[in-house]
């Protein structure tokens, strides 16, 4: 479904990324792995289209986007939670999940998929009047989330999912995001809690230095101590 | 004594409604773009020397004329923000600034050289006319129009921003620009048609106030500094509190032009624009 | 002081151009004249607003309301109470330097960001103009006439051209040997240590009112004093030109067009651009006026677009570059 070919990237200096392939097949939930500053959200900020890679190429249901806007991309299904959430502060969480569904593809469809969010998430429908800059932080991953969903993405991408939410939320939003994969979503999951990525991750690629390091199941990348070294930089 | 106090009171709301139009059009471009374009008001001078040249040229009264005017400054608009200001968004604020200023000195001295600096009134069947309420209540036709203008833009305004789609777009990218690509938003295109939009409703701003008022190339800046004034009072993002900052800058300076005396009293609005900003650096009507 | 200061002043690279300078009075005609002490008055002015645009990084658009000061109150002074103009530029530059002192008070008291602080300046200068309009003991409106020049050095008159050209190259020099002063000093340093990163700054101890303040009021005080001469030059004193905020804007875009930082850039822009501006006035004042503010305009965009520190050290760091090649 996604295939990334020879990724090089960076921000004005170095090469953050280098020469990185990853493929992500229909179904699948895939976790990409690695300490910080690994290029984890560099490569998935490439795949969204903010951030224009140096070399290589990422094609999407066959197609070719590696230069296609990010609005383009987003059309094409490919959609990305960002890190820290990044909800609008100053809006509703109605607000905010409509706008997930803004692009002309998502539009007509948005009703319905307001109800599935909300089935999802009951709490944002609760929630619904109030400024999203007034949720707690657990509220506003599953908001996050949801205006993703809105979008109707074919493959869903998170950035740090479970960063700074307490335990209780990080099993709200996992035990979500295995459901929405069961029904058939596409996800990348780029995360640092390597067991739980791992526990519900079908495939984990390790990213070390801007370059995959391993890659395998989650059971080999679990049984192998390559991996805890990847993380603590060896 | 209260009658003139009412008449002044008035006028001042009248001339406040005038600063209203031009600050909600500043208001807009600002919060779209994080820019703030000091030649803001050179754009509306734009607006009134195109209008004035529309009536010499064909006879169109300056209200009809906005049918060419504003297309006209909505593509000057376009533009200034895709190829000036676009480019140098990133960098530092001092520079933004500079860029701008220049724009203004291009704008003011390009209107000049064609134009002359003479000031110079566009005639309209408006001008003279009068509406008189009660006995003693004399108020130019076209500054209520101008006013009921004001009005009906800062109504529209809400209810783009506040119950369209666009508005959520502009919304959206006004706080949290990336947040708002990951959406699926074409931010560099929401920027540049809302700023197009911004500078073209000064076309209708300079229609709504020439009657009546001699122009001159160099008015612009003033044009600049109080709806800015009115923006920074307001609380920058807020656009009920910019409308409201320009009537109070309207009426101050109405008070304070017929009660203090002459120039002394324009000077009334900037003290209290100095003063809301070192105490109330949040703006006037925003909560802290 | 650092060392280098001293090497600045010793320097030939200095001295030689000032003295050529110099001698210019016998060379040139009066028309010339006239415009090369217009452009050494904007070096001062352009130098005057580096030290606190420039050096300290901070937006102010309030050098109008110094020059201002020191055109209008120490003509008034004189005019008025008979206040020889010497004592009177004194006097102005104090109260310019009080004024400037006074918006830092605000600026430090009140955390202004540097958008506020051009706010906050700007309508500084929208109260100077509609001060002065108002004013009566300034002249007003309609401005102030000074009484002929009879060449009474004491009364601070110069005696025409030549004396007001050298009196004009006088001032731009001690403009230009404070710039390099303050950057070889430890006041330098802290302002420019503020510009760069102000929270750090004050973690390390710099007392950021202090520098601020310093830096505004010598750049005000020196403004004042070109106020001052450019009254006595120009015979009359018109506040439309040198009480309102389009002189600061006009000193501001010609030392950025230059490069901030350095004296260097603001000073070879008014060199080249007032002596420019002034031709093309000349050539075409009558048919189109204001063809050299509008190209001041295109030129300031280009700039910002192409090189945004400046054509100077654009210019300086090619020829670096061509140097090592």
């Amino acid at each position: 479904m996604l295939e990334v070919a020879g990724l090089t990237a960076g921000y004005g200096g170095p090469n953050v990324l280098e020469d990185v392939s990853l493929d992500v097949e229909a179904g699948e939930l895939v976790g990409l792995l690695g300490a910080n500053n690994a290029g984890k959200s560099t490569l998935i900020n490439c795949i969204s289209g903010v951030l224009r890679p140096r070399a290589g190429s990422i094609r999407f249901l066959g197609e070719d986007i590696t230069r296609a806007k990010p609005s383009d991309i987003v059309s094409r299904g490919i959609v990305q939670v960002p890190e820290g959430r990044q909800v609008f502060p100053r809006m509703s969480v109605l607000d905010n999940l409509l706008l997930g569904g803004t692009t002309a593809v998502a539009r007509p469809r948005r009703a319905d998929r307001l109800e599935q969010v909300f089935t999802l998430f009951p709490r944002l429908k609760e929630r619904r009047p109030q400024y999203a800059g007034t949720l707690s932080g657990g509220e506003q991953q599953m908001l996050a989330i949801g205006r993703a969903m809105m979008g109707g993405p074919k493959l869903l991408m998170l950035d740090e999912p479970s960063l700074g939410l307490s335990p209780l939320f990080v099993q709200t939003i996992f035990r979500a995001l295995r459901e929405l994969n069961a029904q058939g979503l596409t996800i990348l999951l780029v995360e640092q809690n390597l067991n739980l990525t791992l526990s519900c991750a079908v495939r984990g690629v390790v990213l070390e230095r801007g370059q995959v390091a391993l890659a395998g199941t989650s059971a080999t990348l679990r049984a192998d101590p390559r991996t805890r070294q990847a993380y603590l930089g060896l | 004594m209260t009658e003139l106090l009412i008449q002044t009171v008035v006028q001042g709301l009248l001339v406040g409604g005038g600063y209203a139009l031009v600050a909600l059009s500043l208001g807009l471009t600002y919060n779209v773009s994080g820019i703030i374009n000091f030649a803001h008001g050179d754009f509306l001078t734009l607006a009134m020397y195109l209008a004035l040249a529309l009536q010499t040229a064909w006879a169109l009264d300056p209200y009809v004329s906005t049918v060419i005017t504003f297309p006209l400054l909505f593509v000057s608009g376009v533009a200034l923000y895709w190829f000036l200001l676009r480019p140098v968004a990133r960098s530092q604020l001092l520079m933004v600034i500079q860029l701008t200023l220049g724009v203004t000195f291009v704008l003011q001295n390009g209107i000049l050289m064609v134009f002359g600096g003479q000031p110079v009134r566009v005639p309209s069947d408006w001008e003279a006319s009068l509406l008189i309420l009660g006995d003693s209540l004399f108020l130019r036709t076209p500054q209520v129009l101008a006013f009921a203008g004001s009005l009906l833009l800062a109504l529209l305004l809400w209810i783009v921003l506040d119950h369209t789609e666009t508005g959520r777009r502009i919304r959206a990218v006004h706080q949290n620009p990336r947040a708002a690509a990951l959406m699926g938003i074409d931010v560099p295109r929401v920027r540049t048609l809302t700023f197009g939009v911004g500078i073209g409703i000064q076309a209708i701003a300079g229609a709504l106030l020439i009657p009546g008022t001699p122009i001159e190339p160099g008015q612009g800046f003033r044009y600049t500094v109080i709806p800015l004034m009115a923006l920074v009072m307001g609380g920058l993002s807020d656009f009920r509190g910019i409308y409201l900052a320009a009537i109070l800058i309207g009426v101050t300076e109405a008070l304070g032009t017929v009660f203090v005396s002459g120039t002394s009293g324009m000077i009334v609005p900037y003290a209290l624009f100095v003063l809301v900003l070192l105490l109330r650096p949040q703006g006037l009507f925003r909560r802290a | 002081m650092r060392p280098d200061f001293f090497q600045f002043l010793r320097s030939p690279l200095l001295w030689i151009p000032v003295a050529i300078a110099a001698c210019l009075p016998w060379g040139l005609s009066a028309y010339h004249l006239a415009i090369g002490t217009l452009a050494l008055l904007y070096v001062s002015l352009a130098l005057a607003w580096n030290v606190v645009g420039g050096i300290a990084g901070q937006i102010s658009l309030a050098n109008s309301v110094f020059v201002g000061t020191g055109a209008l109150l120490a003509s008034a002074l004189y005019i008025r109470l008979g206040i020889d103009m010497w004592f009177g530029m004194v006097i102005a530059a104090a109260v310019s330097a009080i004024l400037g002192v006074f918006m830092s008070l605000l600026d430090a008291r009140f955390r202004l960001g540097h958008l506020s602080f051009a706010l906050v300046t700007l309508a500084f200068a929208e109260i100077g103009e509609l001060v002065v309009a108002g004013t009566d003991f300034l002249g007003g409106a309609s401005g102030l006439d000074l009484p002929k020049d009879h060449g009474r050095f004491w009364l601070f008159e110069f005696g025409g051209g030549p004396g007001y050209f050298w009196a004009a190259l006088v001032l731009a020099l001690i403009c230009l040997v404070v710039n390099q002063a303050i950057l070889s000093s430890r006041l330098g340093y802290y302002l420019r240590a503020l510009r760069d990163n102000e929270d750090a700054a004050q973690a390390i101890g710099i007392e950021l009112f202090r520098s601020k303040a310093t830096g505004m009021a010598i750049s005000a005080a020196l403004s004042s004093v070109a106020g001052t001469l450019f009254a006595r030059y120009s015979n009359f004193v018109d506040p439309t030109l040198l009480a309102s905020p389009n002189l600061t804007i006009e000193i501001v875009l010609i030392a950025t067009i230059g490069g901030l930082g350095t004296p260097l850039g603001p000073l070879i822009a008014a060199l080249v651009l007032i002596p420019v501006g002034e031709i093309l006035r000349g050539q075409f004042g009558g048919t189109l006026p204001g063809l050299h503010f509008f190209l001041y305009g295109v030129l300031i965009i280009v700039v910002v677009l192409t090189s945004p520190q400046g054509i100077v050290p654009r210019l300086l760091s090619l020829r670096r570059r061509f140097r090592r090649a």
